[in-house]
C-alpha cells in the first residue's frame, strides 16, 4: 500500500473540512476503511494499473483552524505529497486568497513532484441561482493550467466531484512514485535509516505478556 | 479525585458519547474525542471570551495547551514571535539573527536571555552561497528523549508522535585524557571490554543490578544519602574513576561531582531502563529539530481539539478585576480562568516574573564536518560529555555536548551542529565552552584525517600485555597528532539563558504557588499597582536538563492549578485505538517494569560461579 501526506489549504469558511469530511465519511464504497484519529484523517482510494488494484492511502492533514491567523507551523507542510487548495466560488476574493496559498505552498515545500489540486467549492449554491457565482470557472481554470495545478469545481454538500479529486490525486502520485522507483531506488531506503517507531517497543525476549493478547 | 466542578471533557461532550451514555457498556468504547477544529465550522473572529490564555508556544506551554484543549477548556494560545516554539524553537540561520537582535533590543525587564553573540560566515550561508539559511534548524533548547519517559508516554497517548519522526541515538562519549571513550553501557560491552579488569567488571555488574531497584535497598545507599554520588561509587562499590565518570556524567548526565546519591541513582537508572526498549539505544530525538518539533506537534494537537492559535500576538496588559487581556495590536479577550505565560512573553512593565537566578550557558556551532566518526552506523547524532577537570580550563562543571549530523535533517550533508552547554556561570562558563569546542575540533580533525587509515594503529598493547582497542578511531597514539587543517565554522552562537529551575532539578511546584515564594513580589493574588501582569502565572524557563524530563511534570502542575486535578491529564481515547497495541515499554499507565538487557539472562554473564549475594570489595547486602 502506498501512503501519501495530503494537506488542505485555503481561507477559513471555504469548506476545506467539509470536502474532507465528505470524502472520508461517505460510505459509498464499502471496501474503503476510514479512520478518525487525533492526528489526522485517513482514507484510501483504489486505482487501477494494468488490471491490478493498487491501494493508495491518504494521510489528510486539516489546518485545524491554524490558518486563520496565518499560524500554520512548518510541520504542517513538511513532506507533503499533495495539497488541496480550496476556494469558494461564491466569495469574491477567495480565488486570490487561494493563489496566495499556492504561492506560500511552493515556498514551503521543496518538492517538484508536489501535486496541487485547486478546488472551487460550493457549486451547489449556483445550481438554482447562477447569480451567486462570483468566481468565473474559466479564470480559475486558466490560472491552474498556467501554474501546473489540477483543477475542478465541486460541491462538498452534494458530494459532486469530491471522490474524483482524490482519485485523480492518487493516480498522479502513483505515476510519480512509479517513475521515482525506476530512476532512484535509494531515496526511500535512506529515509528508513535509524528511524524508530515509538509505538512499537521492541518485544522483550523474556516477557511472556508481550506476545498477543 | 475528579473535581465535581470540572469541565466536561471533549470525549463527554461528543454526541456519540451523549447518545450512548445511558448504556454503561458503551461508555468505555465510545470515548471518541470531538474534533472541534476539524468537524465544526470555525468562528470567524478572535474569540471574545476564553477559559485560559496561554502566551508562549514553548514545550511546557504547548503540552499544557493540548492537555487543556482535550480536557474541554477553551484555550487561546498566542506567541509574540512569528514562529512556534518560543524558548524551545527550532530556527533557521536568519531567524537566529533576528532572535539575537531581539535580545539585544529587549525591553523586557525580566528578559531571560543575555550575552548573545553571533558569528555567521556570510561567504558560506546566504543567497547564492553554498548553504541557505533554511538548510539549518537550530534548537534553542536542544533535547533528547529517553525511551522510557513520561513525555514519550504522553506523545503516544496523545497521538502527537504521529506528527513526528524519531531517530535513535546510541553513542555517548566520555571525554577523558584527551580522547573520547565510547560508553560501556551494556552487559555485552562490559564483558568484551578489554580495558576492564575482572574485578572492575564484577563491581560494575553489582552496581548495575543494584541501581535498577535501588530504593528497595536502603541499607546500601542510605548511609550515603547526603553524600555525593562519586563518593558513593568510589567507596561503596569500589569502582574506578573511568567507570564512575561514565556512570555519573555520561549515563547519569549529572552536572557536577556533588550530585546527591538518590537524584543521581534515578538519573543513572533512567538511562539503563530506557536501553533496549525500542532497540539497542537509550534515547531518541525527533527529526527536523528537537523541542521545536515537539512543541509544534502539541500545538497542532491542541488546535485539533479546538484551541485557537495566533502568532505575532503580544500581551500588553491584563486586568484581573475585569478579566480583560489587552494585546499590543489593540485586540482584547476576556479570560475567565487563568493566564499562563512564559517569561519570554512578559509584557512591558511586568513585576511578577519569578527571579531567574540560575544560568545555563550555551554555545551552538554549525561546522563543515559530517562528524560521522562520532556516530554509530545508521545514526546521525551523538552525546559527548566533558566531565569535571577534563578540559584545559579546569572545568568544575560538566560540559554536555549534543552533536547532530545531516541525517537529523537539521543541517545539510557534510555539516553538523554542535550544541554545548554548561551550568557554570559567567566568564568561567565561557572558558569552559571554548575549551570544549577546541577539544571537539581537535578530535574531529584527528579522527577524520585521511592519514589515519590503518586500523592496526588503533590497537595498542598496555603495560600488562592486554591489547587496548579504542572504540572510535582515536587513541592515545594520536595524542601528539598536530592538526594541519581547521574546522570551518559556518555559524557560532553563544548565549546565556536564565532559569528559575536549579541545575538538574525538576521544576519546583512552589514556583506556581507564588505566595510561598518571597523572592520578587511574585504573587498571583497580590496585585502591585501599575504592574502590567497582575494575576498572571508564569511558567519556568527550560532548565539545563538535556532530556525532556521536566516538561510533563511542569505542565501537570499547571494543569492541576487550572482544572483542580491532574486525573484527566490527556485522558483521551481515540477511535483508532484498537488498531494500535498500546506500547508495553512506554509505561503508559505509570507502571514501570525494570526489564532490560542488564537484568535478564544472568547466566550468560561469565563471572564464574555467580552468587548474587557475594560482593566483591566491602559490599554487603
Amino acid at each position: 500500500m502506498l501512503q501519501f501526506k495530503l494537506v488542505l489549504l485555503g481561507d477559513s469558511s471555504v469548506g476545506k473540512s467539509s470536502i474532507v469530511n465528505r470524502f472520508v465519511k461517505d460510505s459509498f464504497d464499502e471496501f474503503r476503511e476510514s479512520t478518525i484519529g487525533a492526528a489526522f484523517l485517513s482514507q484510501t482510494v483504489t486505482i487501477k494499473d494494468d488490471d491490478q488494484d493498487v491501494t493508495v492511502k491518504f494521510e489528510i492533514w486539516d489546518t485545524a483552524g491554524q490558518e486563520r491567523y496565518k499560524s500554520l507551523a512548518p510541520m504542517y507542510y513538511r513532506n507533503s505529497n499533495a495539497a488541496l487548495v480550496v476556494y469558494d466560488i461564491t466569495q469574491a476574493d477567495s480565488l486570490e486568497k487561494a493563489q496566495s496559498w499556492v504561492h506560500e505552498l511552493k515556498n514551503k515545500v521543496d518538492d517538484n513532484n508536489l501535486v496541487i489540486y485547486l478546488v472551487g467549492n460550493k457549486v451547489d449554491l449556483t445550481k438554482d441561482d447562477e447569480e451567486k457565482r462570483v468566481v468565473d470557472r474559466d479564470v480559475a481554470e486558466k490560472y491552474a493550467q498556467e501554474n501546473g495545478l489540477l483543477f475542478n469545481e465541486v460541491s462538498a454538500k452534494t458530494g459532486e466531484g469530491i471522490q474524483q479529486i482524490f482519485q485523480t490525486i492518487g493516480e498522479n502520485l502513483y505515476e510519480v512514485r512509479k517513475k521515482e522507483n525506476t530512476t532512484n531506488n535509494s531515496n526511500m531506503a535512506n529515509r528508513a535509516h535509524g528511524q524508530v517507531d515509538i509505538q512499537l517497543p521492541r518485544p522483550s525476549t523474556n516477557d511472556s505478556t508481550s506476545c498477543c493478547s | 479525585m475528579l473535581s465535581p466542578e470540572r469541565r466536561t471533557s471533549m470525549a463527554e461532550r461528543r454526541p456519540s458519547f451523549a447518545n450512548f451514555s445511558g448504556n454503561s457498556n458503551h461508555i468505555d468504547t465510545l470515548m471518541v474525542p470531538h474534533l472541534a477544529g476539524i468537524e465544526d465550522p470555525l468562528p470567524e473572529t478572535t474569540p471574545e471570551k476564553v477559559d485560559v490564555l496561554i502566551a508562549g508556544t514553548g514545550l511546557v506551554e504547548s503540552v499544557l495547551a493540548a492537555a487543556l484543549a482535550w480536557q474541554g477548556s477553551n484555550v487561546l494560545h498566542v506567541d509574540s514571535n512569528d514562529y512556534y516554539g518560543d524558548s524551545a524553537a527550532t530556527l533557521t540561520v536568519d531567524q537566529i539573527k533576528n532572535w539575537v537582535n531581539r535580545i539585544h533590543n529587549s525591553k523586557n525587564e525580566s528578559e531571560p536571555y543575555k550575552n548573545a553573540k553571533l558569528y555567521i560566515s556570510s561567504s558560506n550561508i546566504g543567497p547564492d552561497c553554498k548553504y541557505a539559511s533554511r538548510d539549518f534548524g537550530i534548537d534553542l533548547s536542544p533535547k533528547i528523549l529517553f525511551a522510557k519517559s513520561d513525555l514519550l508516554s504522553i506523545l503516544v497517548k496523545s497521538r502527537v508522535h504521529q506528527y513526528l519522526e524519531f531517530q535513535s541515538l546510541s553513542t555517548f562519549h566520555t571525554y577523558e585524557n584527551d580522547s573520547f571513550e565510547k560508553l560501556t553501557n551494556t552487559k555485552q560491552d562490559i564483558f568484551t571490554d578489554q580495558n576492564l579488569t575482572l574485578m572492575t567488571k564484577r563491581n560494575l555488574m553489582k552496581f548495575l543490578k543494584f541501581v535498577l531497584n535501588w530504593e528497595k535497598m536502603p541499607e546500601i545507599w542510605q548511609p550515603y544519602a547526603d553524600k555525593s554520588i562519586t563518593d558513593f561509587l568510589f567507596n561503596k562499590f569500589k569502582l574506578e574513576k573511568p567507570q564512575v565518570f561514565e556512570l555519573v556524567f555520561s549515563i547519569g548526565l549529572c552536572s557536577n561531582m556533588d550530585t546527591k546519591v538518590p537524584l543521581a541513582l534515578n538519573r543513572i537508572r533512567r538511562y539503563l531502563v530506557s536501553y533496549d526498549v525500542y532497540g539497542p539505544f537509550p534515547v531518541l530525538y525527533s527529526k527536523y529539530g528537537g523541542a521545536g518539533e515537539v512543541s509544534q506537534g502539541f500545538c497542532r494537537s491542541a488546535a485539533v481539539a479546538g484551541a485557537t492559535y495566533k502568532l505575532n500576538e503580544k500581551l500588553y496588559s491584563y486586568n484581573p478585576t475585569t478579566q480583560v487581556a489587552t494585546f499590543t495590536d489593540g485586540s482584547k479577550v476576556t479570560v475567565t480562568e487563568k493566564i499562563i505565560m512564559s517569561p519570554t512573553q512578559a509584557p512591558e512593565g511586568n513585576k511578577h516574573v519569578p527571579e531567574q537566578k540560575y544560568e545555563v550557558n550555551r554555545m551552538v556551532c554549525l561546522v563543515e564536518k559530517d562528524c560521522k566518526e562520532w556516530f554509530s552506523e545508521d545514526e546521525s547524532a551523538a552525546v559527548v560529555v566533558f566531565p569535571p577537570g577534563s578540559l584545559k580550563s579546569g572545568n568544575k562543571h560538566v560540559v554536555q555536548t549534543l552533536i547532530m549530523g545531516s541525517g537529523s535533517e537539521c543541517c545539510p550533508q557534510g555539516t553538523s551542529i554542535w550544541y554545548l552547554s554548561t551550568t557554570e556561570s559567567g566568564v568561567r562558563a565561557e572558558m569552559d565552552l571554548d575549551a570544549a569546542l577546541e577539544a571537539l575540533e581537535i578530535s574531529i580533525i584527528r579522527e577524520s584525517s585521511e592519514e589515519i587509515t590503518n586500523d592496526n594503529d588503533i590497537v595498542q598493547i598496555s603495560d600488562d600485555g592486554r591489547p587496548i582497542i579504542n572504540s572510535v578511531r582515536l587513541g592515545q597514539s594520536f595524542k601528539e597528532y598536530v592538526p594541519r587543517e581547521s574546522v570551518q565554522h559556518l555559524m557560532k552562537l553563544s548565549y546565556t539563558q536564565l532559569t528559575s529551575t536549579p541545575p538538574f532539578d525538576v521544576v519546583n511546584p512552589a514556583l506556581f504557588d507564588n505566595d510561598e515564594l518571597n523572592n520578587r513580589a511574585n504573587s498571583v493574588n497580590k496585585f502591585i499597582p501599575n504592574a502590567s501582569d497582575n494575576g498572571i502565572i508564569y511558567t519556568a524557563m527550560p532548565s539545563s536538563e538535556i532530556s525532556y524530563d521536566e516538561v510533563v511534570t511542569a505542565a501537570k502542575v499547571l494543569y492541576e492549578k487550572i482544572v483542580g486535578s491532574d486525573d484527566d491529564f490527556f485522558d483521551v481515547d481515540f477511535e483508532d485505538d484498537d488498531n494500535d497495541a498500546m506500547p508495553t515499554g512506554a509505561s503508559v499507565n505509570g507502571v514501570i517494569n525494570y526489564e532490560n538487557a542488564i537484568e535478564d539472562d544472568e547466566e550468560d554473564i561469565q563471572m564464574g560461579e555467580d552468587d548474587s549475594n557475594e560482593f566483591v570489595g566491602e559490599m554487603e547486602i
